[in-house]
């Protein structure tokens, strides 16, 4: 089962690098490429036969091989602020020397950004606009503050839009029906990776699993073989022994540090054990809808960070309290000032550490080691 | 009524709005930039203050509600699009005609759209007035006579036209940014010995630019299409256009030097900055970047400008 399990990320993963760094020497690929945000609806993009890369995943990829630094650095030296989102610093970086663990990704033909995560991701996208002169296409997803019909008819259209400039791009014409299919295989991977998820609290294993196999939900959502992965590793998982009772459970709020061997404080947390995260829940989204349409509108116009603070309130409650968890571990994340706000009314006491999910120079450890340990304190005190 | 608008994406054709200017006050939120967490400490610290109303344009404004949420205040975030097509102009559209309702629930009646549609024409025209012959008046007094202006009822504004005359030196200057709270740092570049000679600040050259809305016209779309269609702030998401607009004025007005002010944590500049200084590069204009910590933080300023003004 354990290499089923295996055989099926393989794929995935040879299937998505597979271009990358080919086309260096101007060889043109077979399929017209798209670079997107981590929240594009690749429903239709994966319709139309358009391939698709995430420059915001593999910057997280960067950073767990341990390349991130000179990247960095060189986009500073090109004048990018060091204070902007290390994401994009870091793949700036790795654009301008043509350097990455597995290369480059294959040049955009069109490049598509959306909003409903942060602000910032389609200003970074500008400059890759401006780096490669193609046409930037802007989804703008008004979140659940605004009236929502008047939301459902911009963001409809906005869709029906995409879906007639990339059948002009791509040559293709969307089916329907193979939409309708591929947001199926998106909803079926969704809830079988809910399944994954939960099992974080009850069983004996990291979240460094979750942290870094949430990556197939992000870049492999629609594709038929993502479901059948999650199914299996709920499986396996489900036959761990069950989370021992002995450590203090916490919650970990915010990014996973993608430079880190276990992508959290592991050496600072041997007392804790992480029973929940909210970041293995963003991509759950909720297809729900009568029509493709008001699928896509429902997954992608409410994603978390596009909730209103009252709504993201009473989502974390939620997964706090399935978590048991006691207390909180707060990413105050130079990169995202949207996550962090999102802690702001948890009921339970929290360390706020400053941290960047890419550039591991950013934390003060022994700060947070100190803060870890008032945390411990305040709740034994408790 | 007295709603503190943080920013120029806020239309003064719905309702009067007060301009944020500044903020001399605590902050506390980290890598949060200093404009927006002065804003936040006005509305919640000054009496004065009715109520607020921001857009949801960049990262700093996204949150903006949770840090207000408790303030008691009125609290109205408007949804600026991120593209700027009639898709676009007709959701602000009805954006807008909502932003109007929720105002007049709270306040009562905002009173006649057109006519303030027309004021806002009026006074826009007088300021593109003055602007037209920054070269020849003193930058630092036009600067401080709009924000004075900007913190004033739209009926009761008056562009002031008699500023003081200042000879242009051979040292053209053309300033980018946010609004520019710090009135002094423009003062700080007089005394350098530069002239400024065009902005593309939006409380000056973005309100020279913006497009007349016709007051006989669907007022909603008209004030849209104002918002979306003039000189645009990077939180717009739409660089070339800003890029082009730039230039050529840039261009036209023979510049020599480009001063590029950001505040810390300012990302939407901050970008925009890392390909405005290539493209300056490209035309073998000099360009110096400014990082104010916050709305009032002009200190450090004086020795750049000092060596920059040698450069240029």
């Amino acid at each position: 089962m354990a290499q089923s399990i295996l055989q099926i990320k393989s794929r995935l993963l040879r299937e998505y690098y597979k271009d990358f760094s080919k086309y260096a020497k101007g060889k043109l690929p077979e399929k017209k490429v798209a670079w997107v945000t981590a929240f594009v609806p690749v429903e239709i993009l994966e319709a139309l036969d358009i391939s698709y890369y995430y420059p915001e995943s593999y910057a997280a990829v960067i950073a767990a091989s341990g390349a991130e630094q000179p990247l960095l650095e060189e986009s500073e030296a090109r004048c990018l602020s060091c204070d902007c989102c290390s994401y994009s610093c870091c793949i700036e970086g790795c654009l301008e020397q043509e350097k990455g663990p597995r290369g480059v990704p294959p040049k955009p033909d069109v490049l598509i950004a959306t909003n409903n995560q942060c602000n910032t991701l389609p200003t970074w996208w500008n400059i890759l606009a401006e780096r490669y002169q193609v046409p930037l296409i802007v989804l703008d997803y008004p979140g659940e503050t605004a009236d929502r019909q008047l939301a459902y008819e911009y963001v409809t259209k906005q869709h029906r839009e995409l879906i007639a400039e990339l059948e002009k791009l791509s040559g293709n014409r969307l089916d329907p029906s193979v939409l309708a299919e591929l947001i199926a295989n998106s909803e079926r991977s969704v809830a079988e990776w809910k399944q994954v998820a939960a099992c974080l609290p009850e069983y004996e294993i990291k979240p460094t699993i979750l942290f870094d196999d949430i990556s197939f939900l992000i870049t492999s959502r629609c594709k038929t073989e993502t479901a059948e992965l999650y199914r299996l590793m709920n499986e396996e998982i489900r036959q761990m022994p069950a989370a021992g009772k002995d450590k203090i459970p916490v919650f970990w709020l915010g990014y996973p540090l993608w430079y880190h061997p276990d992508r959290f404080l592991s050496e600072l947390l041997e007392d804790y054990r992480i029973v929940g995260s909210n970041y293995v829940t963003w991509w759950s989204l909720n297809y729900s809808g009568q029509d493709v349409f008001e699928k896509l509108f429902q997954a992608y116009n409410f994603t978390f960070l596009n909730l209103a603070q009252a709504t993201r309130n009473e989502r974390l409650a939620q997964l706090i309290g399935e978590s048991k968890a006691v207390c909180a571990v707060t990413l105050h994340n130079k990169s995202c000032k949207c996550d962090f706000v999102s802690a702001k009314n948890i009921a339970i006491p929290q360390a706020e550490i400053e941290i960047d999910m890419i550039d591991r120079t950013f934390v003060d450890m022994e700060k947070a080691r100190r803060q870890l340990e008032i945390l411990k304190d305040a709740i034994c005190i408790g | 009524m007295k709603l503190l608008a943080l920013s120029g994406l806020i239309p003064e054709q719905i309702c009067d709005i007060v301009r944020f200017t500044g903020y001399p006050g605590e902050r506390s939120v980290a890598h949060y930039c200093g404009y927006a967490e002065d804003y936040i400490s006005m509305v919640k610290q000054d009496d004065t203050v009715d109520g607020a109303v921001f857009p949801k344009s960049c990262d700093s404004c996204r949150i903006m509600g949770s840090y207000l949420e408790d303030c008691g205040k009125f609290l109205y975030q408007l949804n600026i699009p991120a593209r700027q097509d009639e898709l676009a102009v007709d959701f602000l559209a009805a954006e807008l005609e909502q932003y109007q309702a929720a105002v007049e629930r709270r306040f009562g009646a905002v009173g006649s759209i057109a006519e303030r549609v027309e004021a806002v024409n009026a006074r826009n025209r007088e300021i593109r007035g003055v602007y037209e012959n920054l070269a020849n008046i003193s930058y630092r007094e036009y600067l401080e006579a709009v924000h004075d202006m900007l913190t004033k009822p739209l009926f009761e504004q008056t562009v002031k036209k008699d500023l003081p005359e200042k000879k242009a030196s051979g040292k053209r200057v053309y300033l980018v940014g946010s609004f520019l709270s710090g009135t002094e740092l423009a003062g700080v570049i007089e005394d350098c010995g530069m002239t400024v000679v065009g902005d593309n600040l939006p409380e000056s050259g973005r309100l020279a630019a913006m497009p007349e809305a016709d007051p006989g016209g669907e007022l909603y779309r008209e004030i849209a299409a104002c918002v979306l269609r003039g000189r645009l702030s990077p939180t717009q998401d739409n660089f070339r256009q800003i890029l082009s607009a730039d230039m050529e004025e840039i261009e036209r007005k023979q510049v020599n030097g480009v001063i590029f002010v950001t505040q810390k944590y300012c990302e939407p500049y901050d970008y925009l900055f890392s390909v405005y200084q290539k493209m300056l590069g490209q035309k073998g204009i000099a360009v110096t970047k400014l990082t104010l910590s916050d709305s009032a933080d002009v200190r450090k300023a004086g020795l750049t400008l000092e060596a920059f003004a040698d450069v240029i």
